[in-house]
């Protein structure tokens, strides 16, 4: 189990709380909840409810989406200092995708409860939080637009179709 | 769920327009025990997998156009719907022959090889291409079983049975890494079934397992009673052990790979078809080796059913009456079927000794060639105009017919002598 100091030295590496002052990273040390998943564990399956976010500590973190049967899709691939599944702590749906541990992972939890109180009494520091959320946010669109791109392409590819001449 | 953080690091990279490549996914697969295994396909890999499907035979028409210039003739493909032709080369007639939806582009290149002894890396994409393009190719089910269970899906049985056949056709549990437990086999004692002794050996064996059955045939009802009210406990083993021969089989086939130095690309379990369980290793790196190798490498898989069948017509033999000689020589008899079904080339199965055949030849399409120019016979829709090739096609499928037939009526024959 890290120390706070190093959790709070931690945070100043995550993006979503680099403008984050001292004070507001002590405070938010204190409500993020430590998990650890063995190497190919499931975090949570596509559909379930959920209630947290979370931060990569250590590890690799996969996220997969069911494509057939027993295969899915692989999304992303998330190392230390990146975060995911905070949609679900603002629009209250279902898990869009699967996590699991690529490799022995140490996680940080902040579940909505917190996150809002964390908003309610720092609000420079929730600002900076959103911040830095619509920019991850803006990133993750390209980036989704330039996998779309590349799974038709894989498409084209595949079924040897020639679009240029038809 | 959202995914977000130094900017998500995808499973596939991001387009790069200053170099070509080939497309990739990453794809995640789960086992049953919940652990899984992350898999790059690339775009090619799944290309080179794809089965083709011509038309319907009543949806284009092929023409020969004699040259007298090449002295080799070329074709016209019109497709009847759009009215729209195409010209096509021997070599590309060839492979449009085999764009039945069954075979996938690997396998028509190699067929391609067998029969032209080279290969032109361009001519498979451009011809599927031109054929594209004059919508002479379609998706449809391969067989005509599936044609049927299509068709009829509104039926619950039949969609239930479609459903069934895709789910058992699905599973699969094969291995692409597998060169390295081939090479241990053929170190730890695998070279030596390519050893004159040892074939030598197996031959003898044969030989003796033979003269043993002989002796066990005149008291086959005897033996068979033997298996009391253990029929089904023993039709249970016969098959689990005659799986466990078809993938010995299959090993041996990988190993003679190893022996002329080619590679194993894959071996693993699947449903034939959807229904019949089966082993199967991949040998098409043997088609770049020499014909000695090719055809030892189709003969050692088989020789395991001679081996085992002689083995168990030795226990049968010398063992006093009771449920293990009645097992023993039930297993000998299967495994001696095994052998000569595997390496009779006329039963209109595509089995080692058809290969070897059609290697020998020279004619890697002989069945669908064959089946193709007696059917047009039967129907009228060619006259019978002797040649070389008319004569191996009608001998082939009149061989294979005979032996249908004969072990048609072998097997009828041994369950009436045994129920009467």
């Amino acid at each position: 189990m890290a120390s706070v100091a190093e959790t709070a030295e931690f945070l100043q590496t995550v993006r979503l709380f680099r403008d984050f002052d001292e004070p507001a990273l002590l405070a938010l040390t204190a409500r993020l909840r430590e998990r650890k998943l063995r190497k190919g564990q499931v975090l949570f399956r596509e559909g379930d409810q959920g209630e947290e976010m979370f931060l990569v500590r250590d590890g690799t973190i996969l996220v997969s989406k069911a494509v057939t049967g027993k295969v899915e899709q692989v999304l992303a691939r998330f190392g230390p200092g990146d975060f995911f599944g905070e949609m679900t702590l603002f629009d209250r749906s279902p898990r869009s995708a699967t996590i699991q541990a690529e490799s022995d992972t140490v996680l940080l939890a902040l579940d909505r409860q917190n996150l809002t109180q964390l908003i309610e009494v720092n609000p420079r520091a929730a600002a900076a939080f959103f911040h830095s959320l619509v920019q991850v946010f803006i990133e993750r669109l390209r980036a989704s637009g330039e996998l779309v791109a590349e799974i038709t392409r894989w498409g084209l590819e595949a079924t040897g179709l020639d679009m240029e001449s038809r | 769920m959202g995914t977000g953080g130094h900017g998500p690091r995808h499973g596939v990279a991001v387009t790069d327009t200053t170099a070509p490549r080939r497309a990739k996914l990453e794809l995640l697969v789960r086992r049953d025990d919940e652990s899984f295994e992350v898999q790059a396909v690339s775009s090619s890999a799944a290309w080179i997998q794809m089965r083709p499907t011509r038309v319907a035979t009543d949806s284009f028409e092929l023409a020969e156009v004699p040259s007298r210039v090449r002295g080799e003739p070329s074709y016209i493909l019109k497709n009847l719907r759009t009215e729209r032709f195409l010209a096509l080369s021997g070599q590309e007639r060839f492979l449009w022959d085999q764009m039945d939806g069954n075979t996938s582009l690997q396998e028509m290149a190699t067929g391609y090889v067998l029969k032209y002894g080279q290969f032109n890396f361009d001519i498979i994409p451009t011809l599927i291409r031109k054929l594209q393009q004059a919508q002479l190719l379609t998706l449809e089910p391969a067989s005509r079983l599936r044609r049927v269970l299509a068709r009829n899906r509104q039926q619950r049985l039949l969609r239930a049975t479609e459903l069934t056949l895709f789910a058992l056709e699905r599973i699969n549990v094969s291995s692409r890494r597998v060169q390295p437990f081939f090479g241990g086999l053929y170190r730890w004692g695998g070279f030596l079934l390519f050893t004159p002794t040892v074939a030598v050996l197996c031959g003898l064996l044969g030989v003796l397992g033979i003269v043993a059955a002989v002796r066990l045939w005149q008291s086959t009802e005897a033996i068979i009673s033997d298996f009391g009210h253990h029929k089904i406990v023993a039709a249970v083993a016969i098959n689990a052990l005659l799986l466990a021969a078809v993938a010995l089989h299959q090993l041996v086939h990988g190993v003679a790979l190893v022996h002329y130095h080619r590679r194993v690309r894959e071996f693993g379990f699947t449903f034939l078809h959807g229904i019949i369980p089966t082993f199967y290793v991949d040998v098409t790196d043997i088609f770049m080796a020499s014909r000695r190798a090719r055809v030892v490498t189709a003969i050692s898989g088989t020789v395991v059913h001679l081996v085992l069948g002689a083995l168990w017509f030795f226990i049968a033999l010398h063992t006093s009456s009771g449920f293990l000689r009645a097992f023993a020589a039930t297993c000998g008899i299967i495994q001696f079927k095994s052998f000569l079904l595997a390496l009779w080339p006329f039963f209109f199965i595509e089995m080692d000794g058809y290969h070897v055949l059609v290697d020998a030849l020279g004619v890697p399409t002989l069945k669908s060639d064959a089946l193709a120019y007696v059917g047009g016979l039967l129907r009228g829709a060619s006259p019978l105009q002797w040649s070389r090739e008319a004569a191996l096609y009608v001998g082939y499928v009149a061989l294979s017919a005979l032996s249908v037939a004969g072990f048609a009526a072998f097997f009828v024959a041994v369950v009436i002598h045994w129920t009467s």
